[in-house]
């Protein structure tokens, strides 16, 4: 099956659902837009009866980020809060596997936001940190972020119902 | 990543002031960041000011200039 879609944000969003789903992404870029060509992986998805499963006994720890302030009450601190918190990430155990930023939290994966550097460096430790869309759209942020993927809802409340642990900020 | 500077932190008396202190070293133009104060370390505000270490001597004359009351300077490894 071949998506044709026209933009970089969307062509990452549909690879990303399709390889999560076991299938094989080749994406060809052409003049009037991305063709993202899915082949059916060898392992068919497991069959997706609607579920409600009971939690992941085992699963990723997974960290959400929904303010770029650590806690209610003074702003300023709660700035401080947050900066203290994403330095001593990189000195603490265990990490999360994948650090998602929503609402005002998505101001810190922009440039110019004081913790930048340091989510470099916890994404070069190999963690994922992703970014709702809609909030960087909302704040008109989309064109100034810094680290980290741009996604959406599907892949954010899959990763959250899917983890073995969710810890919110 | 490889030639990490070494770090040193300022301890001060109060989360305010360790902000009043960031922000005056950085309108010298110190390269700052602040931290949570170092485990080995304690002190009555649990944020310091990290500054690289052979600025030491700036640092404390920037703070003390302005009247700043320094809790302690030390070096971090």
């Amino acid at each position: 099956m071949t998506t044709i879609v026209d933009n970089e944000t969307a062509k990452s969003n549909v690879s990303h659902m399709a390889a999560r789903q076991g299938c094989q992404v080749d994406v060809e870029e052409r003049e009037d837009g991305f063709y993202v060509r899915l082949t059916k992986g060898e392992q068919p998805a497991e069959e997706t009866a609607p579920q409600m499963a009971a939690a992941p006994a085992s699963g990723p720890l997974i960290l959400t980020v929904p303010s770029d302030i650590m806690g209610r009450g003074d702003e300023e601190l709660g700035g401080i809060l947050v900066r203290a918190f994403f330095h001593t990430l990189g000195e603490v155990e265990p990490l999360p596997q994948t650090i998602i930023f929503f609402n005002s939290g998505v101001k810190l994966v922009v440039e110019g936001s004081p913790v930048v550097e340091d989510l470099q460096a916890l994404k070069a430790q190999g963690i994922e940190i992703l970014a709702c869309g809609t909030c960087l759209g909302h704040y008109e942020l989309k064109e100034r972020v810094a680290v980290g993927e741009v996604s959406n809802m599907y892949t954010i409340a899959e990763t959250m119902l899917g983890a073995g642990k969710v810890v919110s900020l | 990543m490889t030639d990490k500077p070494t770090y040193g932190v300022v301890l001060l008396y109060s989360t305010s002031a360790a902000i009043r202190a960031e922000k005056l070293t950085q309108e010298a133009g110190l390269k700052v960041k602040l931290i949570p104060v170092p485990r080995q370390l304690s002190s009555d505000c649990g944020i310091s000011l990290r500054f690289e270490w052979d600025q030491a001597d700036v640092v404390r004359s920037v703070l003390e200039e302005k009247g700043m009351e320094i809790q302690g300077i030390h070096r971090i490894e």
